[in-house]
């Protein structure tokens, strides 16, 4: 009966950043993959962490210019990039622009929320998605670290596109953003990463790139 | 040649159960002698003192809750087509007899490893498809079609291997001709080894010509000409269930067989399949429920098909208890081994593409593609398609929205200037969009970039005829 017990206690101080695995400590970042931004990369410990999922918190679905360059990167690879649920179509003469694959393009439109984390999970599970893109509406924990387990056994990105509301809630995902519409672009705040301290900020310049 | 006799003993029963795993007593029946006598009954049924040969009214006397049914011919030889469909995988010269199956194996041997690889495989999937059978392989037909039936478990390649089994079969089951019967009972003779030492002419100055021919088809002395079975153009196979089911969960068990059955035909002539139309039959004259199942890519692996299958069931709506199952394949693509063997992953994992395939049949529609077209209105730069089918060609340049909404939403007008959760500022210059006047959709647009105190981009347009603004693409 005990061991469940601290297991589940050290998992939620983890969730809740009153505690740091030690190997998570001694392989600072493991597996990153570079965002295409130089000054979100410093602040992310190298890129998106892979094989893990990343929250993107913000009042109303920011962050999809942020992850653009990782989409025409991963698609190029020839890797799949799943939608699921996305809250109104991507424009895609913008996607090819950005160098993105749309041949590579996989969209789940929603019919509730259960079906929507089904199919997440089996693209971040198949080993052929780079990026699964999410919005879901309301998450447990424990669907989260399901999301999570599922991107470490795919080695895929998971990104969640959540409200800044959720930020209070603890999360097991391995990256979690803060983001702010500014003048020139994005301002990102690190709220916790895998390997290193919260509390970076940067602001990424979508505009002049 | 060599030949593989299938012999299903138990057919007239496995007609009614192949459906189901209710394994509760029950039975079939039959005239004999004038009366409703057990023809066949399951495991259950014997437990408690039902056999083959007892009155129907002693049946229910010993078990009140005894399924029965008589029995039915055109049920059996539906089986038996399906049973033949099945089979033509292994072999591509075969022959249909009443409860019996012939095989001319000694082609197939190498394709499948040997003699005894075969007959372990043949044997193994005998159960999954609802059947029982008895096996013999002989140099013969006729040989194999006896042994299957009166030594069961017999190989014999040659006709010095055959005679010792012959030795002791009554004459009676080789041939129900009474003159023959006659002759066995006038001179006194038992087995087959007695006739076949009777001189032949001899023989045939009594009986006719028919049984010397005969026993020389049986040991291979003379050819044994018959029409092969011919597989049909299409499939469609049904499944009566023998009690109705709401469960459409329980619909995997005959959907199973019914794949066993599809993927026999399909191997049997190098093909797969990509579309298969499953119908399902109700009571009472319902209409039947028919739902088409499209796979990315042809398919013939009978596993697959039903964890396809299941995953469709999710989106299916049982509008009544079904009856009956039906599976209809018409259109079949050459299958290359190779091509499957590239795409396979390693050992223990599943095969590439299969975590789609498995979002395709539960999502069905709901997944898509999206793929850049040629025009330039915004709304129609685009459109759904099969995942993997775009062409990456888009011609549009300068600063774009990443998302478009589905429709323009009208944008309020404050003070002159377009409102959305505050003034919006104009960035740059204006994208004229004037184009469409051919197809009756023509549009006037002066799309901007803009930018509200809260530092959210829009991408938002003033329609030139009627001169509102709308609000048409978000950035970031």
């Amino acid at each position: 009966m005990a061991a469940p017990l601290i297991d589940k206690l050290v998992a939620e101080g983890v969730d809740r950043r009153l505690l740091w695995r030690g190997r998570e400590l001694h392989s600072p970042g493991g597996d990153v993959v570079p965002s295409g931004w130089p000054v979100l990369d410093d602040c992310l410990g190298g890129g998106w962490p892979r094989g893990a999922l990343g929250e993107l918190l913000s009042r109303r679905g920011l962050g999809l210019s942020l992850a653009l360059p990782l989409l025409a990167r991963e698609s190029g690879a020839g890797r799949w990039i799943g939608w699921v649920a996305p809250p109104q179509s991507p424009f895609v003469p913008a996607l090819v622009q950005g160098g993105v694959d749309p041949a590579r393009l996989l969209l789940v439109g929603e019919r509730d929320a259960a079906e929507g984390l089904w199919a997440a999970e089996q693209m971040l599970r198949s080993g052929e998605c780079g990026v699964v893109l999410i919005w879901p509406g309301h998450l447990t924990s424990a669907q989260i670290r399901r999301l999570q387990l599922a991107a470490g056994a795919g080695n895929a990105i998971g990104l969640l596109f959540r409200s800044l509301r959720d930020a209070a809630q603890p999360s097991p995902a391995a990256l979690r953003l803060r983001l702010l519409p500014a003048p020139l672009g994005v301002e990102v705040e690190v709220l916790k990463r895998r390997g290193g301290w919260g509390g970076r900020r940067c602001l990424v310049p979508l505009r002049q790139r | 040649m060599l030949w593989l006799g299938l012999y299903f003993p138990e057919l007239p029963l496995e007609v009614f159960l192949r459906g189901t795993t209710d394994r509760s007593p029950a039975a079939v029946h039959a005239v004999r002698d004038g009366r409703e006598t057990v023809l066949r009954c399951n495991a259950a049924a014997r437990a408690a003192g039902v056999h083959p040969g007892l009155p129907v009214p002693a049946a229910l006397a010993l078990l009140p809750r005894l399924r029965l049914w008589p029995r039915d011919a055109e049920r059996e030889q539906r089986a038996m087509e399906a049973l033949a469909l099945w089979a033509w995988q292994y072999s591509s010269r075969l022959y249909r007899e009443p409860a019996l199956l012939l095989l001319e194996i000694g082609a197939s041997l190498r394709l499948f490893g040997g003699m005894e690889a075969l007959l372990g495989r043949i044997e193994a999937e005998l159960p999954a498809l609802g059947h029982a059978a008895r096996l013999a392989v002989a140099h013969t037909a006729t040989a194999a079609a006896l042994l299957a039936r009166e030594r069961p478990g017999a190989r014999v390649a040659s006709r010095e291997a055959l005679l010792p089994w012959l030795e002791d079969i009554p004459m009676a089951r080789l041939s129900a001709d009474p003159r023959v019967r006659q002759l066995v009972r006038d001179i006194g003779l038992h087995g087959i080894g007695d006739v076949l030492r009777l001189p032949r002419p001899e023989l045939a100055r009594r009986v006719g010509p028919g049984l010397p021919a005969l026993l020389d088809r049986l040991l291979g002395d003379a050819p044994d000409p018959r029409l092969p079975w011919q597989p049909p153009p299409h499939f469609l196979e049904w499944l009566e269930l023998p009690a109705e089911l709401d469960d459409r969960e329980a619909l995997r068990f005959p959907a199973r067989r019914l794949l066993l059955t599809l993927c026999g035909w399909l191997r049997g002539q190098g093909a797969a399949t990509q579309h298969l139309r499953w119908h399902l039959r109700h009571p009472d004259d319902q209409p039947e429920t028919v739902f088409a199942q499209t796979l990315l890519r042809p398919e013939r692996d009978a596993e697959y098909l039903l964890a396809r299958f299941g995953e469709r069931l999710q989106r299916l709506e049982l509008p009544a208890p079904v009856r009956a199952l039906g599976l209809e394949v018409r259109d079949c693509l050459a299958f290359s081994e190779r091509t499957a063997a590239l795409l396979d992953a390693p050992a223990g994992g599943e095969a590439a593409g299969e975590w789609l395939e498995r979002l395709h049949s539960r999502l069905g529609p709901r997944l898509t593609g999206l793929c850049p077209v040629a025009d330039h209105r915004p709304e129609r730069a685009q459109r759904c398609c099969a995942p993997g089918e775009a062409g990456a060609r888009s011609s549009w340049r300068g600063e774009l929205p990443l998302w478009l909404l589905p429709q323009p939403r009208p944008l309020r007008v404050r003070a002159g200037r377009p409102w959305h959760r505050g003034a919006l500022e104009l960035l740059g210059p204006p994208r004229r969009i004037e184009t469409g006047w051919w197809d009756g959709d023509d549009v006037a647009r002066d799309y901007y970039l803009a930018c509200n105190p809260a530092n959210e981009r829009f991408w938002i347009y003033r329609d030139r005829r009627g001169g509102g603004w709308f609000l048409h693409g978000l950035f970031d």
